[in-house]
């Protein structure tokens, strides 16, 4: 018998010949089905980049699909999380998403604002809001201002239960929103729907109640738990320009809130300048055909189009309605007789970032005289915080606050422009909105004395399209809004961008990558060969990956479209066995063993050597 | 549906059928089938029991004979009971599934209907497709007739399936000799078959519910004991194999001597060694040869993996010459003729008294070895026996004086 006298060593002992090789037990517990897994399949959701962009970090990946599959409501749900009325940011957002979106590397950016506002217009039609108030906790927040920054602030300490009452200079809520943006980019009765919602909301709005005037600080301080103050850059800049009192010269944002307001007369001479390049300047001059003017054109000290701190489309849209450009100028003077008649012009330069850079004019050339009528004045504005006491005062004249929005260590908390003015991001409706949701967040966690945590960014953001498998995603051109013809709309305040039909939003939603998310689509389900993913409902988070038979082939992590499946090795995974247990033995396992033996070996061939003589 | 046994009876049925008749009888999960000749008879004859309703079992298909082994794998892992045949050059085509499937233990039960491989076509016996896998670990041996073939079957399963051994069988018989001569078969009681065979029962079948490893990747150190085991499972089988004649022999009535059948070997001084059908004209021939005073026998081999080295050496060496009937191509080998003859003298070295033996090439091809060719190998034989010593290791009968 060949086999007789022979044994195995235990170490290499099989717990049943033939069957299983001989692994560890813990080993063999860990991978009942073998051990030939290097890597680990793992569902994890990272974030979008749309997402990321987002002033208000809406979750737009996910109500983009939620789109997609005909959930509006829930769609409106949970952009609702972030945004109070994507109504509005649906209409006036300069959709910093859009921008970040990765199918604008494959062909065209996801037009997700036109989608937000499908979305926004869906919940105006809803008889009853679907958010709620939370239950009451008996204290008694103050906002101070109901522009974008305050209405978001307001909107969420209301969800989370306080007691909000906004204080409100004008005559009507809305700040920004009704003062600053014309009424054929977000029509009133859009915006009154959204106050309303406000108010369903509990929430107290008192209207020509300006801080400073008919408050005190001190009143603030003393009447509510704690303030949120969002009130805003309300005084228009001066170009410093010799004339400038003279009969004629507007400026910008005291024109559109005198229109949007209904505060005053508005009349505007044939001829038209607006001195800006910004988004304000542009809204200024699209209105001033709307209000009559014959000419309009642009003054503004950037070197061409390309380089006014604008959004493009805007851009484009104006000079359709016949906007004339005039660049690399600075207004030095208002030429008149008692009201404008001319301007004079100056070459200029302008350079560096948005919101903080200086103007260089050479008065040493020769001076432009420029005819005029009217002049509007849109440069940008700064805050008018006279109430407030010096110390809570930037050099910048805005309001100084740490990193969570809380003024010092009181209860005061600051949002929106008046906060982010000079820091270099740009102001926007959303940032302003991402704000004033921030700082309601902190407030609560100050009046509840939980600590303050730092807001968190994001490492993990998709940007990279060699993470997603892109053979699933075709060249699929972007769903365009329609425009009123460009002649008509300069002289009427009827809406110039027209919204998307259902099949169009959904249609749009369609083309979303779902960058780094699980959306569902089963591709993983029905890839794998061994079939170790299982999932009871078609549903984000309801994948499961059956580890006993995966056998770490890589096929489902390849081939998921949206990157949201990684292979993470096993040895990183703490389960207090490693991989290296098992037959893939290199240092604790049977290798080891093995290389022990062979370290003993030299000593015993020796010996044995003795023994055969 | 449950498989439909009827009583004890005797029929007039040919090997391939007797083959099915067994697999029937032991009431087999999973067919895996692919036509070749002559084995497509068995295949055949087993769809008509599926289909008549007389065989429970799923009954596959396969899409060649890779394929028919690879499916005979994957359904004894499962623990099914698995049947599964072919001949000559399709047994070949299949020759890589043949040591993973013994590797892990798997005893699938295999016929061989023996057939010449090509070239060329031809349908006649030779048993070189299935010697040729002899080391593959798995059980091996002939049958003679289409009884001994339908109790192979039986016993086959019965021995690969007991958990000391687990290994897979290949129960041969000569394509036409055996496969398609008929014959009176002694079909058993279906009780006494109940007695024999329990339900088969894989200690670490591949179920879903308890996971398992079978046949995964392992390390270079992992290999020798695995190897080890498989080799000490075939050796193993030796003490179980005749514990189970015995017992078939209890139940059936019917006694084999699990090794080596011999036939007028008492004071004989040279003998045939030979494996299957020939074995039932070399009777004859003997018989006749005896009756004419030689002093001649005959050696049938029945179980030739595992292979009774010892039980060969003592039989062997009582006689004077033994003459090797090859019926296999062992081209090249030690003797030029044959692969038996190898095996024979290695089981011979040891011997204190070695006869001389002789490798006869007879019946390639599947021509039959008639009776005028025992006559004329039985003549060499005598010959060296008075000379003392062989002519020549090897002669190809029917082309010499």
């Amino acid at each position: 018998m060949s086999t007789q006298g022979t044994h195995i060593p235990d170490w290499l002992q099989v717990p049943f010949a033939g069957i299983t090789p001989a692994p560890s037990q813990k080993g063999q517990d860990l991978f009942p089905t073998g051990n030939w897994r290097a890597i680990r399949p793992v569902y994890r959701d990272k974030m979008p980049p749309c997402n990321n962009g987002c002033g208000a970090n809406e979750k737009i990946q996910g109500y983009l699909d939620l789109v997609k599959r005909g959930k509006y409501l829930d769609a409106y749900a949970l952009i609702k999380e972030d945004m109070p009325f994507p109504s509005i940011t649906g209409r006036v957002c300069y959709h910093p998403c859009e921008q970040a979106c990765n199918r604008g590397q494959h062909d065209e950016a996801i037009s997700i604002r036109a989608v937000e506002r499908f979305l926004g217009d869906f919940g105006q039609a809803l008889p009853r809001d679907v958010v709620r108030a939370g239950p009451p906790n008996g204290k008694k927040i103050a906002v101070v201002g109901s522009g974008p920054a305050g209405h978001s602030a307001a909107y969420q300490l209301a969800r989370l239960g306080y007691e909000v009452t906004i204080l409100e200079k004008s005559p009507k809520a809305g700040g920004l929103n009704r003062g600053g943006i014309p009424d054929w980019v977000l029509p009133r009765d859009v915006l009154d729907r959204e106050i309303e919602r406000l108010v369903e909301l509990g929430i107290t709005i008192k209207t020509n109640t300006e801080v400073g005037k008919d408050v005190t600080w001190d009143d603030l301080k003393r009447n509510y738990d704690a303030c949120v103050l969002a009130v805003g850059l309300t005084e228009p800049n001066s170009v410093r320009a010799e004339g400038e009192d003279k009969n004629g010269v507007l400026y910008g944002l005291p024109f559109l809130r005198d229109i949007g307001m209904g505060t005053s007369r508005v009349t505007l001479g044939p001829r038209v300048v607006v001195i800006g390049g910004g988004n304000t300047a542009i809204d200024c001059a699209r209105e001033a055909f709307r209000q009559g003017a014959q000419e309009v054109t642009m003054i503004t000290v950037e070197g061409n189009a390309g380089e006014m701190p604008c959004v493009p489309e805007d851009l484009h849209d104006m000079l359709e309605e016949g906007v004339e450009l005039l660049h690399e100028r600075a207004m030095t003077a208002v030429l008149g007789n008692g009201k404008v008649e001319a301007l004079q012009l100056h070459p200029a330069r302008f350079s560096g970032a948005i919101n903080a850079s200086p103007i260089a004019v050479d008065r040493a050339a020769p001076a432009e005289r420029f005819a005029a009528d009217t002049v509007i004045i849109a440069v940008g504005q700064h805050a008018s915080l006279k109430w407030l006491p010096d110390q809570f005062k930037t050099e910048r004249g805005t309001i100084r606050v740490d990193r969570f929005g809380r003024l010092g260590e009181t209860n005061v908390f600051a949002a929106g422009d008046i906060v982010q003015a000079g820091s270099g991001q740009p102001l926007m409706v959303v940032n302003a909105v991402g704000d004033g949701k921030r700082v309601a967040f902190n407030l609560d966690k100050v009046l509840s004395a939980e600590p303050l945590q730092p807001r968190t960014i994001p490492l993990d953001v998709v940007t990279d399209l060699g993470r997603m498998n892109m053979t699933y995603f075709p060249h699929f051109p972007r769903v365009q809004q329609a425009l009123l013809p460009p002649t008509s709309r300069r002289r009427t305040q009827d809406e110039v961008i027209q919204a998307f039909t259902e099949e169009q939003a959904v249609e749009e939603a369609n083309r979303c990558f779902s960058c780094g998310t699980c959306n569902a689509c089963d591709n993983c389900y029905l890839v794998c060969p061994e079939p170790c993913i299982v999932r009871s409902v078609r549903s984000n988070g309801l994948y499961k990956i059956l580890v006993d038979y995966c056998k770490g082939c890589r096929v489902c992590i390849e081939e998921c479209p949206t990157g949201c499946l990684e292979g993470v090795p096993e040895l990183d995974f703490d389960t207090g066995v490693v991989r290296m247990d098992t037959a893939f033995a290199i240092t604790q396992g049977l290798h080891g063993r093995q290389a022990e033996e062979l370290r003993r070996v030299a000593d015993q061939a020796a010996k044995d050597i003795e023994h055969w003589r | 549906m449950a498989t439909v046994l009827g009583k004890k009876k005797t029929v007039r049925i040919n090997g391939c059928v007797a083959a099915a008749q067994a697999a029937k009888y032991a009431d087999v999960d999973v067919i895996a089938a692919y036509p070749i000749r002559p084995y497509t008879a068995t295949m055949m004859a087993l769809a008509q029991m599926v289909a008549n309703g007389e065989l429970d079992a799923e009954y596959i298909v396969a899409d060649s004979e890779h394929s028919q082994l690879s499916i005979a794998h994957g359904a004894s892992s499962s623990g099914a009971r698995v049947f599964t045949g072919s001949s000559g050059v399709g047994v070949h085509f299949a020759f890589e599934l043949y040591s993973p499937i013994s590797g892990s233990r798997m005893p699938v039960q295999m016929m061989i209907a023996d057939r010449t491989l090509d070239p060329p076509g031809d349908f006649g016996s030779e048993h070189t497709d299935a010697l040729a896998t002899r080391d593959m670990g798995w059980l091996m041996g002939w049958s003679c007739d289409a009884q001994e073939a339908f109790d192979n079957h039986l016993m086959g399963y019965r021995i690969g399936e007991d958990p000391r051994v687990l290994l897979p069988q290949m129960v041969c018989q000569d394509g036409f000799f055996v496969s398609h001569i008929t014959s009176e078969v002694d079909l058993p009681d279906p009780g006494q078959v109940k007695e024999f065979l329990p339900p088969y029962k894989h200690p670490y079948p591949l179920d879903p519910r308890h996971p398992v490893s079978h046949g995964p990747q392992i390390m270079p150190e992992q290999g020798p004991p695995l190897q080890l085991e498989r080799a000490r499972a075939m050796e193993g089988s030796m003490p179980v194999i005749e514990e189970i004649h015995e017992e078939f022999a209890k139940i059936f009535g019917r006694r084999y001597d699990p090794w080596i059948e011999e036939f007028m070997t008492d004071d004989a001084d040279v003998v045939f060694f030979l494996q299957g059908a020939h074995a039932v004209t070399g009777r004859y021939a003997i018989r006749h040869m005896r009756e004419r005073g030689a002093k001649v026998g005959l050696v049938r081999l029945r179980t030739f993996r595992p292979y009774p080295t010892d039980r060969v050496r003592e039989v062997l060496s009582k006689f004077k010459v033994v003459g090797v009937i090859e019926t296999n191509m062992g081209l090249g080998s030690v003797s030029s003729g044959g692969s038996l003859y190898a095996e024979v003298c290695g089981a011979l070295y040891e011997s204190d008294r070695r006869p001389l033996v002789h490798s006869f090439m007879a019946g390639m091809g599947g021509e039959a070895i008639v009776l005028k060719e025992f006559y004329w190998m039985t003549q060499k034989m005598l010959e060296a026996q008075k000379r003392g010593k062989i002519e020549k290791r090897t002669h190809w009968v029917g082309f010499e004086d």
